[in-house]
């Protein structure tokens, strides 16, 4: 749990910095999302991540749009749409690879989403969205790196 | 499997209906989620501190640095302002040189850094009447002479060239001697003889050498006396005139006749 309220808070202090000339790419979600896939899909386990996204949802909404309820429903529906695809995947393919191309495609969606809901269209506005889903590789490079280094590890 | 997805459909489901009436109410009761937007902004601000100071400090040196770059552009343009302004005064309080039947006036036109103290040019040449080893006249001393002549210009060669040689004579002991500069600003009059007692302030004049240079048209005044070499004692001169800001001068015309006091 500490490692997505990391997240959420570097997301946070990284908004804070960059306001008013970018986006920061969506920490949080990435996270949740490894973390939801990352260890036994136990039902439990999986629906408390799902309430951990929409709580952070929530309070990012309650500290970025004033509009709450938006960034929440993404954030569930991404955790959703990735447990679904990943719980029929086989084992031989849940892969760093799949892993990236999910919470990548989630992520891209949260970024489209965001983008009509809040954004007048706009090249300004587009560039954002451009950027922060450019700086959301090297994130996601990150997460696969971990996701394939600890894929690697014996099981005790 | 349906038991396993029970629990996440059944969460994914309520959240999905937090998430609706969340925003249903956010549009119904905006009051109320300003209150709760207040307090969660209340809340993080102190978690969120150190990046606004951080915020803040690239903020306020991005505008210093902006600030200064436009102090700059701003002094400069202002600095070309005055300069432009400074030469169009300075245009404006130079008399303009005055011409008489005798005497020609001229505004010097250039005056090469690397030749200061040799030439100028002036703005009237031969369709003026200008001829070549005229001389020419500031403040009422004799500066130098007309070396080139062109149709609307000329140049004058300054008594503090060195290779200006001229014929001068000291007014008071009637010592004729030759007028000669070094570039360097100073001027001498060579082939003094040592016996004779030359005090400062004896005047300097033109003597009698030809046709174009009318005698007695004074140049300066004795400043010092230089080393005594070969039989003779160089006295300094200071022109009568003021060469480092030579702006215009007189030009001597050709049918001018006799001397100018």
């Amino acid at each position: 749990m500490i490692a997505p309220v990391a997240a959420w808070l570097l997301q946070d202090l990284m908004q804070v910095l960059a306001m008013g000339f970018m986006l920061v790419p969506e920490f949080f979600m990435l996270v949740v999302v490894y973390r939801t896939i990352s260890g036994p899909l136990l039902p439990r386990r999986v629906s408390w991540w799902i309430w951990f996204a929409f709580a952070g949802g929530i309070l990012w909404d309650m500290r970025w749009a004033a509009i709450p309820g938006m960034s929440g429903l993404i954030n569930v529906a991404a955790v959703v749409l990735v447990y679904w695809v990943w719980n029929r995947t086989p084992v031989s393919g849940r892969g760093a690879l799949l892993f990236a191309g999910l919470a990548g495609g989630m992520h891209f969606l949260s970024g489209v989403a965001h983008y009509f809901a809040w954004s007048v269209p706009s090249q300004a506005a587009t560039r954002m969205f451009l950027v922060q889903q450019l700086l959301s590789i090297p994130v996601l490079a990150g997460l696969c790196l971990i996701y394939a280094f600890r894929a690697s590890e014996p099981h005790v | 499997m349906v038991n396993k997805l029970n629990p996440i459909l059944v969460s994914s489901l309520l959240a999905l209906l937090f998430g609706l009436m969340t925003l249903w109410a956010s549009y119904k009761f905006p009051a109320a989620v300003r209150v709760a937007v207040d307090n969660v902004g209340v809340f993080l601000s102190y978690p969120e501190r150190p990046a606004q100071e951080i915020r803040t400090l690239v903020q306020a040196t991005g505008n210093w640095v902006m600030e200064r770059k436009s102090l700059q552009d701003r002094n400069r343009e202002l600095e070309v302002e005055n300069l432009a302004l400074r030469t169009a005064l300075q245009n404006v309080t130079i008399p303009s040189p005055v011409s008489t039947s005798e005497l020609i006036g001229a505004r010097v036109t250039l005056r090469y850094p690397e030749a200061w103290w040799k030439e100028v040019r002036v703005n009237r040449g031969s369709l003026h009447g200008v001829r070549v080893g005229a001389p020419a006249i500031s403040d009422g001393y004799m500066i130098g002479k007309v070396v080139r002549v062109g149709e609307d210009y000329s140049w004058v060669e300054l008594i503090t060239s060195s290779s200006f040689m001229l014929a001068a004579v000291v007014n008071e002991t009637w010592d004729l001697g030759v007028i000669n500069g070094d570039d360097r600003g100073n001027v001498w009059l060579f082939y003094m003889p040592p016996e004779r007692e030359f005090r400062r302030g004896m005047m300097i004049s033109t003597a009698m050498v030809g046709d174009y240079l009318p005698p007695g048209i004074p140049i300066g005044r004795i400043w010092g006396s230089g080393e005594t070499r070969d039989g003779f004692t160089p006295q300094s001169v200071a022109s009568g005139a003021h060469l480092t800001q030579l702006y215009n001068l007189q030009i001597l015309s050709s049918g001018a006749e006799g001397a100018r006091n």
